[in-house]
Parts: C-alpha cells; structure tokens; sequence
C-alpha cells in the first residue's frame, strides 16, 4: 500500500540534504559541525535502509563517531576567541 | 570555585579561590598557567583576618587564651599552649610551673596534634580523589576528639591551657582509654597504608610532585613537617625544649625528597610518634598540682616558640605593667610557609595545584590571624 | 545449560495481536451493528487494527520501550543503589536508608493502608534505601533548569539529548540472554542471531564524546570548555583499546554476532583446545570449564577492564568531572533535569559497559542451571535462568568497578593519556597477536 522505504528514503534524505544546508549556513563553527555530525549521521541511515548494514555501522563508527570531534579540536585548539563567539558574528 | 581570568600574551592568570571547593580555608592563589605548567603563582591571603593581635590588646592576659584557641581552631590546644609559655616567660613563673602541669600539657599537645594530622589526612584525601579518605581519617579523628573531650570537656576550641598550667586534671580512666585508642589507632594506620602509601595511583600523583628543596625550604623561613619534609632535622621539641619533653624519648620525623609524598609520610610519622609521647607521658606523669597562680599583671617583653602540628608557632608578648598585654605578636608557621608557595609551585602542571596546597597543611585561621 | 526466560519479541507481539485482534473483532461487531454513516468508518477502524504494519510497528516501539524501561527504570536504580551502599560501607558507614518505611503517607491508602501504619510515627530512616534514588531524581525534577545568558541556547539544550541518546542507543544492540534483545534475528537453527551487534555497541560507545565536546563548549565557560576537551580527549583515547581487544575476540570466534561469541563460551575447554586433550584423563568423567574467552584472553580482560573503566569517566578516571579539581568539570552549567539525565546515564553506560565485558569474556548468560519441566511457547524454562545468570555476572562486575573507583585516587589527565596510549594500546595489540597465533596455529579451534 505504501512503500516505507521510498518514504523513510524520502525524509532520512531531506533532513541529510537540510543539515548539509545548515553546514553551509550556520553562523557558528560550532553549529556547522553539529550539523554535519547529523549529516553523517543520516548518511549512515540510508547505507542502512539500503541494506548495507556493514558500511552503514562503520559509516557511523568512523564518520560520525570521529571525524567530527576531530573537527571540534581542531576548532577550539587553534581559535583564541572562542568565548567571545557568542556575541558576536562569526 | 575557579573563576575567569584575564589573558596575557600566552599565559593566563586563573585564581583558585577565593571559595575552595575544598575546605581548605579562605584564601586565594593565582597561579599563571602556560599550557599546563604553572609559571608563576601568587597567594592572596587576608580573607580571614579577625584581628586577634589588636583585640588581645584590650583582653587581660588570662582572657586571651579564649583568642588564641580559634587561632587554628583545628589544633587549638598548641596555640593556647604557646602563647601562655610566652606570658609565662613574661611574669617570669617558668621554672615555677608544676611537673604535672607540663606533662598534662604535653599529652593534651600530642592528642591535638593527632587531631590535627588526621584532620590534614582526611582533607587531603578528597583532593586527589580519594573520598574514602575522608571518612576513614575522620573515624579516627573522633576517637581523639573524644579523648579531648574526656579531657577537657570540649572538642575543638577547649580553652585548656592556662597561664600557670592547665584547665584541670585527668579522669580516673584516661590513661586506660588512651592505651585502647592508640592500639586501635595503630591498627588502623595499618590499613591506611594500604590506601594511601602502597596506592599505585597515589604514589603516581604524588611522588616527584610540589619539590621543595633543602635549602629552599631553609631560606624561606619553612617549618614543621614541610621542613622536615626536605630532609632538614629540625624539631623544636627536640632543639629548644619546653614542657616536659626534655624528659621524653622520641625521634622527630623527617624524610627526604621534599615531594608531597615526603610530607605525607612525615606526617604519618608524627601521628606515630605523638602517641607514643602521650604514652610514655602519662607512665611517667607525677602527682601533685597541676596549675601554678599567675599573677595579674606583667612587664617586660618575651617570647616563646613551640612546634606546633604545621611548624614554628612563636609568641613575641610585650606588657606595660597593666593586665592587660600592650602588644602580642604571633608568627604563624603558615605565614611563612606561604612565602615558599610560588617557589613549590613552579613548573608543577596545573592538575597538581590542588594536591600540593593539601599536602602543605594550609590553615586560614593562623595565616590571617 | 539454561535457557532464556524472556523472549521479548514474541511475547510483546503475542500480547499485543490478542489485543489487537480483540480490538478488531469489537469493533468489526460494532460496525456491522451500527447504522449506516457509522458503521463503514468503524468497521475500517477495525480493519485498520487488524493490519499487519500496524502490529509490527507497535511491537517495535513496545519492544524498545521495555528495553529502555528495564534499562533506566530497573537497572539504573539498582545499580545506583549498590554502589552508594557498597561504597558506604568501604567507608564504614551504613550508606542510604530512604524506602518504604519513609513514606508515612501510604497509610492513607484505602486497601493497603494497615500494612504502613506503623511508618506514620517511627522515624523514616529504616528501609533499604532503595527509594532514594528515585527521591534524588524527583528533586532534580523540581529545580529549575538554569540556561546560562551567554551560553549558546541551541547546542546548551541539544548536548543533553545527544549523551542520553547515544547512551541509550547502546542498549539496542545488548541482549540480556537468548531471547532478551531489541535487535535479534532467529536463523533455520533456531538460534539467535545478530550478525552486526558488535559493531552497532561500538558505534553506539563513539557517539559519545561528541555530545561532551558540545556540552562543554555550548556552557560559554571557559573551564567547561578545556573539561570537555580533556573529556573527549581521553574518551577517544581509551576507544582504540577498546576496538582492539573487542578485534581480538572477534578473531578468536569470526563472528560480530554477540549470540553466538556467548555460543562459543558453552564449549569446554577441552574441546577448544585441542592441545589439552593430549594431556593424559585426569579421571573418568572430566571437569566441565567453560570456554570463557578470559581463559586464551587474559591479557585483553586486563586492558579491556581498566578501558572500559576510563570510558565510564569513573574514578580514577574522573579528572574532566572532578569537583575538586581546577577546571570544573563540563557539566557543570547543566541544573535539575538535564543535569540529572547526564548525570545519571552513567550508570547507564556503567551497565552497557558491564554487559559488554560479561558478554565478551565472562560468558555472557551462560551458566549450570537445572531444567524445570515447564516451558513457556516452545522454550523450557530453567532454573537460574540465562537473565539471572546475566545480571549477577553485570552486577559482581559492576560492584569490582565501585571498589576500585573508591579506593583509588584520581589520575591526572597528562598520566591517564600516558596510561592510554602508551600502556593500554601496545597490551591490546599483543593480545590480538595471541590470538592470530592460537587460532592460526592451531592450539585454539
């Protein structure tokens, strides 16, 4: 009657593409990698929904899992005014 | 609770305090950190300050023993206890003094100063880590404050020591209780060897940790068991006799390194040793009175040192005749000792700032006065 | 052997397709009775209870709510229970003391009421403690949850879900005995089957430090901020031995199925190594030891124990959180309930890392067990069973973990990375040597 996997295809999709927006456009470094960290994320969910758990559960295990908070140290490690950042425009 | 701090160039100023999630006292320390080393450390102290030099001024003599006790109200006894020897060098009545006075004053020195080591210990523990410190070190701690109390009627702040002698006498059953606390003491010491001594992770924390040389420690004016701690021996128990220990054996406690693991042996050491004083004092103590009448008024100026359980404590009295004292001046060992923090802490990381100001035995109440 | 008491699937569905079987029949019934703007409506009604995605959708959302309610509402209370008493008497004390007795109002119940009527007046420190837990959660629930004016609102709100969710995902993937898992196939054999389960816990384990790093930057403070750094930093570290290990478990059995590494711990050792059986028969009816993989595995239980320890951030690996310390921890801006739920995941995750190493190396739910002659559906049912038997293996692991976090001092950050990098990390990578050399030389079947 319905075919879930066009519709789950159809939203893990939209948030992917809408959080790979907000990457883009968020005005924080931090926001941009929360975003992609939900990217990935869903990335991995339709690896799933393509019935490649395997490289789904490693799409989450390295990308989600590492690459992100690699992002995050590097961001804080090498930014002197990351306090400030909230008040003021990135 | 750490609080923001200004930024220089690369290094940044953090102050530890002036609240301390710890109860380590009032106080603040501003250490500038450069990465994770501590560059350059610089105590604030003052928060504290009650003014117990000038309202000794308006008390009689014999009143001010009630100040001197919350001077460190952790060891209260040694306090009062130095500051009468100073007043009793001031009127004169030294040699005066009974032969039980001076042992009762050495047993009620020794179980403080106990208290006082234990009250260290179980701060101590909760800086590194070790909550179970905490509990273990403050059992123990009731045995003795109820031997005090047994004692002297009162657990902290006793007002014991009198100017000619002290308080009152012992109980029929003191010297039986303090055998059976000691034994059980002793047992116990035991077991916190093997929490803290034969701890991996406590040797990790605290061993190499805070150095303080030798002559670092000479030239600062450092004493007590932070000395001793260095390698120096210098007791003043042993060095410049009062009371009755001239008449006791025992060996002062000292250990090399300078580390915080050194200052903590030394410490346990003096628990040790303590107790075996309060032993052999009570064996060897005479009968008869316990308190000489001192007189009213005085003139002149004297002073007197005593090792108190953090190091010198020396009272410098000066009196115009009245009954009252025209000036008390008290050297607090922590005072001194707070001179020689930014050279402990030097090249230290910043995780071990805690654990060294737990190690050198801080306490608010004598360092501000 | 035992057998498992629990098989969630089954009877979640089975208890909801009479229920929705029932509901169907009645309102199929009402439907055929009711005149004719209602009855067609109705009657679809019915229909609809009756359709086969709706079952399958509610048996999934009901499998994993009991699941997450076993989790949280059970195990986090028991477990926070044990330690706070455990280590209250490592202090010599007798520890909480809030239960039932403490509740003087349940006399005001109607029925039920004369059991308490002796709490009304008696002192209310008399029970086990065990409501405590539930007292502190309600007075977290109560504060108010403080948002600091600085701190940057979204990810403030958001790190809070991201550590709960990535705790709780863990426990999708961890069965409790043959038939007490959120995701389980059953194969022609008639065994459970998970073939991804390990991989999906360890993916679930590296979720976590990223909520942290949010959590500690979003609090605009800047000792939160290195807290969570350090925090990560160490998480991070202490996953590599963790795969490491899991890696060479995996070698050993060539499966990432955790039903069937606990399948392979049911063997005696003496079929598994071939070797022990040139050893001359010790008697005629040989001593059954279990092929726990602690035995080959000894050294990759040390590291895997002392890494799933830092993991948990429990003393002695509690610097990022540490009251006492320079730097307060990262969580510190969070208040009430969010700084509950945080707060009280650890224990969460105490018990997905608990249930990990029983199942990796302790044998998982396997244990003696005398067989009653009933059964439920088509399982016999054995007394302990394999839940009983997972739990007490959880728990005594759980309770060596509180022993050693109040007996140790806590590790300085630059001396725990040392211990990590350099200790833990060369240990597990010898460790999967062993087990390349066993399995290819043939002395481990």
């Amino acid at each position: 009657m319905v075919d879930v996997d066009l519709v789950l295809f159809l939203v893990l999709s939209s948030v992917e593409v809408g959080a790979a927006y907000l990457v883009i456009a968020s005005r924080r470094l931090v926001h941009s990698v929360f975003w992609l960290f939900v990217t990935l994320i869903t990335i991995g969910g339709i690896y799933i929904l393509l019935r490649s758990e395997f490289v789904g559960l490693i799409q989450l295990v390295v990308y989600a899992g590492a690459v992100p908070v690699l992002f995050l140290f590097g961001i804080m490690l090498t930014r002197r005014k990351i306090m400030e950042e909230p008040h003021e425009a990135k | 609770m750490a609080q923001a701090g200004e930024q220089h160039g690369d290094a940044m100023w953090i102050n530890m305090g002036p609240q301390h999630p710890m109860t380590h006292g009032l106080w603040n320390l501003r250490v500038r950190v450069d990465g994770e080393t501590v560059v350059e450390a610089l105590p604030e102290i003052g928060y504290l300050h009650r003014g117990v030099e000038k309202i000794a001024e308006v008390r009689e003599f014999h009143k001010v023993v009630v100040l001197t006790d919350r001077l460190c109200y952790v060891s209260s006894i040694t306090w009062s206890h130095a500051y009468c020897l100073a007043v009793e060098e001031l009127m004169g009545i030294t040699d005066k003094i009974p032969a039980r006075g001076r042992y009762l004053r050495v047993v009620s020195n020794e179980l403080q100063r106990v208290a006082s080591h234990l009250m260290w210990l179980a701060a101590y523990g909760p800086d590194i880590g070790l909550l179970t410190g905490l509990l273990w070190a403050l059992r123990e701690r009731e045995l003795f404050l109820d031997l005090i109390q047994a004692l002297t009627g009162q657990r902290m702040n006793q007002n014991y020591p009198r100017v000619g002698g002290v308080r009152n006498d012992i109980p029929a059953t003191f010297p039986r209780d303090c055998e059976k606390v000691v034994r059980h003491f002793f047992k116990k010491l035991e077991e916190y060897e093997s929490l803290f001594e034969r701890n991996k992770t406590f040797r990790m924390r605290t061993e190499g940790v805070g150095v303080l040389s030798k002559e670092d420690a000479m030239a600062w004016g450092v004493t007590g068991p932070n000395l001793r701690a260095s390698g120096v021996d210098y007791d003043l128990r042993k060095l410049d006799p009062y009371d009755a220990y001239a008449e006791l054996k025992f060996e002062p406690a000292v250990a090399r390194g300078g580390d915080t693991l050194a200052r903590y042996l030394v410490r346990i050491e003096e628990m040790r040793t303590s107790c075996a004083l309060v032993l052999e004092a009570l064996k060897k103590i005479p009968a008869g009175p316990y308190r000489v009448k001192a007189p009213r008024r005085a003139e002149g100026q004297a002073f007197r040192r005593t090792e108190d359980a953090r190091g010198e404590a020396l009272f410098y009295v000066c009196g115009d005749g009245s009954d009252r004292p025209y000036r008390v001046k008290i050297r607090s060992p922590i005072f001194c000792t707070m001179s020689a923090v930014p050279t402990i802490m030097r090249g230290n990381k910043v995780a071990d700032v805690i654990s060294i100001m737990g190690s050198l035995d801080v306490c608010v109440g004598e360092m501000d006065k | 052997m035992s057998g498992h008491l629990i098989d969630l699937h089954y009877y979640v569905e089975s208890v909801l397709s009479f229920l929705l079987g029932f509901g169907r029949d009645q309102l199929h019934g009402i439907g055929t009775a009711s005149p004719a703007p209602l009855g067609g409506p109705l009657y679809g009604l019915g229909d609809l209870l009756g359709a086969e995605w709706l079952l399958v959708l509610l048996t999934w959302l009901l499998v994993v709510t009991v699941m997450v309610m076993w989790g949280t509402a059970v195990n986090l209370l028991v477990m926070m229970w044990i330690e706070r008493k455990f280590y209250s008497r490592l202090h010599d004390r007798v520890g909480i003391k809030i239960g039932l007795p403490s509740m003087g109002f349940l006399a005001t119940i109607p029925l039920l009421g004369g059991l308490f009527k002796n709490f009304v007046k008696r002192p209310s420190h008399l029970g086990t403690g065990f409501l405590q837990n539930v007292a502190d959660g309600v007075k977290l629930v109560q504060k108010e949850n403080l948002t600091p004016k600085s701190a940057d609102a979204f990810t403030f709100h958001v790190a809070p879900v991201l550590i709960a969710t990535s705790s709780l995902l863990v426990f999708a993937a961890i069965p409790f005995s043959e038939g007490f898992a959120v995701m389980r196939q059953v194969d022609l054999a008639g065994n459970s089957t998970n073939p991804l389960g390990i991989l999906f816990i360890l993916a679930a384990f590296g979720l976590a430090p990223i909520g942290i790093l949010i959590a500690g930057w979003s609090s605009n403070n800047k000792y939160t901020l290195i807290g969570g750094m350090r925090s990560a930093a160490m998480l991070m570290s202490y996953e590599i031995p963790i795969i490491l290990c899991i890696i060479a478990v995996v070698i050993l059995t060539g499966s990432l199925d955790p039903f069937e590494i606990v399948r392979q711990q049911t063997v005696s050792l003496g079929e598994a190594v071939p070797a022990l059986s040139l050893l001359p028969p010790t008697s005629s009816a040989p001593l059954y030891i279990p092929n726990w993989f602690i035995f080959p595995q000894i050294i990759g239980f040390i590291v895997f124990f002392v890494a799933i320890l830092a993991e948990q951030e429990r003393i002695p690996f509690d610097l990022p959180e540490a009251e006492a310390e320079l730097v307060e921890g990262w969580l510190t801006e969070y208040s009430g309930m969010r700084f509950g739920l945080v707060f009280g995941f650890k224990w969460l995750r105490a018990l997905a890392g608990s249930s990990l190493l029983v199942i990796l190396y302790l044998g998982g739910w396997t244990g003696p067990a005398i067989g009653t002659g009933l059964s439920i559906g088509q399982v016999g049912v054995f007394f302990p069973p394999q839940e009983l038997w997972f739990m007490l293996k959880v728990y005594g692991v759980f309770l060596v973990w509180v022993w050693i976090s109040w007996t140790f001092p806590r590790i300085r950050i630059d001396q725990i990375l040392h211990i990590g990098w350099k200790k833990l990390i060369p240990l597990s990578l010898v460790t999967i040597l062993l087990a390349i050399a066993m399995r290819g030389l043939g002395v481990y079947a």
